[in-house]
């Protein structure tokens, strides 16, 4: 996975928001077939072997609330046993599968955000709304691994003149950590006078800042989120027709097969498949381009 | 063309009585490359702030500094910043961003430079510095010397014509350094840009700097040629310890004719002087050394993560009671993680390491710490938690149960006297290393092991810890050393020893092993070779050379 990620940081938010977005509200049995098995494939192509290791925490996640749904829901006609007098029904199974369903479809397009939205790219999305905004969050960034250094350096430090906090009563312990901070605080503080006299040095709070990046917005953006843009509003559409509308009680409301639902999946199938698609088409044109030379 | 002038400039700080600047006048032309120097305090770098309105520092102030014909507080902002750059010493506390081509950017993103022009400028400066094989990493993963050229890159793309630089190679590697300066050359020769340059590592910047400017206690005592600073100043100066070997090498012989700065002016001009070799004298060799070992490495291997490959392998090293042994060697050759091997901060995963002859990882750390071994680390801000000099030691001394009369003979030895009432923070950086030392020595150990400790300090401040670690070597303490400062470990060790690829590769006595290598040794060494080839220091030259 290697192209989708080239795209510019607003078409893969964009992607990202309507992806998470309709997940989190389409019911339907159709939809949320669509939105997991595409979530999964994503998922696969950008992370592979990451991917299978966090299988197993989905997996019993999936399971539980199928269980707990029908053990405090009772409603619904397709009754299956009785636990203590109250009904398990078959609705109400279904309508936990479901929910999983929905909840770990979404987890799953997270991650696959997480993995393509780097801080990078956050910080320039973010960064269009204030240049303030995204200077403090990688001015953060800066700090978090610098600090972890020093920390270690100070506690080492402190362990030879016998202030070990991983030894001794637990008074100690106490004592070498609170001391490590002390150190760890003063350091920074007095490195902080350094940071802001270079910022200053560089002009910093003399105007009106701008924002600086790498990123280009090319022609295939701009399609790509027209695209984006016209099939999220297809379904949003389909959702105030009420094709997107499905009950799970009393009993389930029938599935349609016509031909305008069939447009209606297929177009929020395109939608979340559009990262699939062009990871297909960008290794096709490699192929192209390497058999060619 | 003039582009700074300073007229009458006083300055003194709050709270204090003494100015540290007095009445200094001076012009600065366009394109020329200036070397400031003084002792620290001799204020140098008040000098050098108060070139950037925006770091002057509060005090009460006398006089005016021009800039491009115009009085310094009356130029606009925006011309200021981006025309006169300011690099400091320390290159993490300097970097802003989390990722180096946002870094690059940050000045201009303050001036309010539209995109298009961004990206061109910065995509110039990371071509002329070479930047872009890393343009797209993060900061915090560069190395001490690219984080530097970082900082001058990220000032280059502003487009100054003065660049002001306080110290910037004290904290980098002799490599890092030269690669340092010698771009300063570049921007001064390629695109003449004014450089105002405040530095120790004379041997390095004299030959190519313009003009030297020496300062002592807020006066200008010297301003003139690099060449004739040694006939000026007068005999038995601190700063002549500082000067370049070949310039030494001339005036402990009482040279006569153009002064040398170079290594090849140095060869060429003791080539001439036609020294008497036949007088007989012998060099000094380092007094034999007790041959008992305290502390002793065999076939050591060690790395940070199980699949990560091997810093130390194969090491072996004997340390022998009462010696001061320095072991050298470039970076990322695993000298710190040695050290804190020996330090039992890391443990090795392969080979042994004996405290006298007994493993180190059975001593339990409280009995370790407090007899045998101690451990002076790079930064000794790492050390220090109170707010004065005296309560920091009298913090150690309270908590390893030691008498007042030991910290009062502590603070003798050290000469701390002056600064007790100080805080830690506000010593400079030999002070800072004196108080480190005085607190871990309070504790009485039998080894010192010491993490680069010249790293950052001038050439007074080298000679008194110089002294101090003698005097110690002298009362029975045995010292090992990590550094990079080829010439303190051939002025004042007893046995050296190189660190290569995580193992020893050669160790003998300074003598011997300083001039058997050819290129990895002191410049009196590479000056003297050929013509007297046991010399390494520049008194050798002296003893030799001199008649009586």
């Amino acid at each position: 996975m290697k192209s989708f990620e080239t795209f510019h940081p607003l078409v893969i938010f964009a992607f990202f928001a309507a992806a998470i977005g309709l997940s989190m509200f389409f019911m339907h049995p159709a939809y949320l077939v669509i939105t997991i098995f595409l979530a999964v494939s994503l998922n696969i192509a950008l992370r592979r072997g990451q991917f299978f290791k966090d299988w197993k925490l989905y997996v019993p996640l999936f399971f539980l609330m199928a269980i707990i749904n029908p053990l405090i829901s009772h409603n619904g006609k397709l009754v299956l046993f009785y636990i203590n007098y109250n009904a398990i029904t078959v609705e109400a199974i279904v309508y936990g599968l479901s929910i999983a369903t929905m909840i770990v479809s979404i987890i799953l397009w997270f991650s696959c955000y997480n993995e393509t939205i780097t801080t990078d790219k956050f910080i320039y999305l973010f960064g269009k709304i204030s240049p303030v905004f995204s200077l403090t969050l990688s001015i953060s960034l800066r700090l978090v691994p610098r600090f972890q250094q020093q920390l270690h350096k100070i506690s080492n430090a402190q362990k030879v003149i016998g202030m070990d906090y991983r030894s001794g009563s637990l008074l100690h312990r106490i004592k070498c950590t609170l001391r490590i901070i002390s150190i760890l605080i003063t350091w920074a503080l007095d490195n902080a006078i350094d940071t802001a006299d270079s910022m200053k040095a560089r002009g910093y709070g003399i105007g009106k800042r701008t924002s600086f990046s790498l990123f280009i917005f090319e022609r295939r953006d701009g399609i790509v989120l027209l695209f984006i843009m016209f099939l999220l509003m297809v379904n949003i559409w389909a959702s105030i027709i009420g094709t997107t509308t499905f009950y799970f009680y009393p009993t389930f409301s029938i599935i349609q097969w016509d031909l305008k639902n069939i447009l209606f999946y297929c177009s929020y199938f395109l939608l979340l498949a559009i990262p699939i698609i062009i990871e297909i088409k960008g290794g096709i044109e490699w192929k192209l381009l390497k058999s060619k030379m | 063309m003039e582009i700074v002038k300073v007229e009458n400039v006083s300055f003194t700080y709050p709270n204090e009585s003494k100015p540290i600047l007095k009445n200094i006048n001076l012009t600065v032309e366009q394109g020329e490359f200036i070397i400031l120097i003084g002792q620290s305090g001799c204020g140098k770098s008040t000098l050098l702030r108060h070139f950037k309105s925006e770091l002057s520092p509060h005090g009460k102030k006398a006089g005016t500094f021009f800039y491009d014909g115009k009085r310094l507080d009356e130029v606009m902002p925006e011309k200021a910043a981006s025309e006169i750059g300011y690099v400091f010493q320390n290159p993490d506390n300097q970097i802003v961003t989390d990722k180096v081509w946002h870094e690059l950017a940050f000045g201009l993103e303050s001036l309010g430079v539209d995109k298009h022009t961004m990206r061109r400028r910065v995509a110039e400066m990371a071509n002329f510095f070479g930047i872009q094989k890393w343009f797209h990493q993060k900061t915090s993963e560069l190395s001490g010397g690219q984080k530097q050229l970082l900082n001058l890159a990220s000032i280059m793309v502003m487009q100054p014509k003065l660049l002001l630089l306080d110290e910037p190679t004290s904290q980098l590697d002799p490599i890092a350094a030269m690669e340092f300066i010698q771009t300063l050359n570049r921007l001064n020769k390629e695109l003449g840009i004014t450089i105002i340059l405040v530095e120790h590592r004379l041997e390095e910047v004299l030959p190519i700097a313009d003009r030297v400017l020496i300062m002592e206690k807020g006066d200008l005592l010297f301003d003139g040629d690099p060449r004739e600073i040694i006939n000026t100043l007068p005999p038995k100066h601190e700063l002549i310890t500082a000067l370049p070997t070949a310039t030494k090498m001339y005036h402990l012989l009482d040279g006569e004719g153009p002064v040398p700065l170079t290594i090849r002016e140095g060869r060429k001009w003791l080539a001439k002087k036609k020294v008497d070799l036949h007088t007989g004298k012998q060099l000094p060799v380092a007094s034999g050394i007790s041959n008992t070992i305290v502390l002793e490495a065999k076939d050591v291997a060690f790395r940070y993560e199980k699949n990560a490959t091997d810093i130390i392998q194969h090491l072996n090293l004997q340390v022998k009671k009462g010696e001061f042994l320095t072991i050298i060697g470039g970076n990322g050759t695993g000298k710190s993680t040695v050290l804190s091997l020996l330090a039992g901060l890391q443990k090795p995963y392969r080979g042994k390491i004996l405290l006298h002859d007994k493993l180190l990882k059975t001593y339990r750390n409280k009995e370790l710490y407090q007899k045998f071994i101690t451990l002076l680390p790079q930064e000794p801000k790492t050390l220090f938690v109170q707010k004065t000099v005296k309560q920091e030691l009298e913090d150690t001394a309270k908590y390893h149960n030691i008498l007042d009369d030991k910290v009062e003979e502590m603070i003798m030895q050290f000469q701390l006297i002056h600064l007790l009432q100080r805080h830690p923070y506000d010593l400079s950086g030999g002070e800072q290393q004196k108080l480190a030392l005085a607190k871990l020595l309070l504790i009485e150990p039998e080894i010192l092991l010491l993490d680069e400790p010249t790293k950052g300090l001038d050439a007074y401040a080298k000679e008194e810890l110089a002294t101090i670690l003698k005097k110690l070597q002298v009362n029975g303490l045995t010292i090992v050393m990590v550094t990079h400062d080829i010439e303190f470990s051939a002025q004042h060790s007893s046995r050296c020893a190189l660190l290569f690829d995580g193992n020893i590769v050669s160790e003998a006595d300074p003598r011997t092993f300083y001039s058997g290598n050819n290129f990895y040794t002191t410049a009196a060494h590479r000056i003297a070779r050929g013509i007297m080839n046991e010399v390494i220091v520049c008194d050798d030259l002296v003893i030799l050379c001199k008649k009586d």
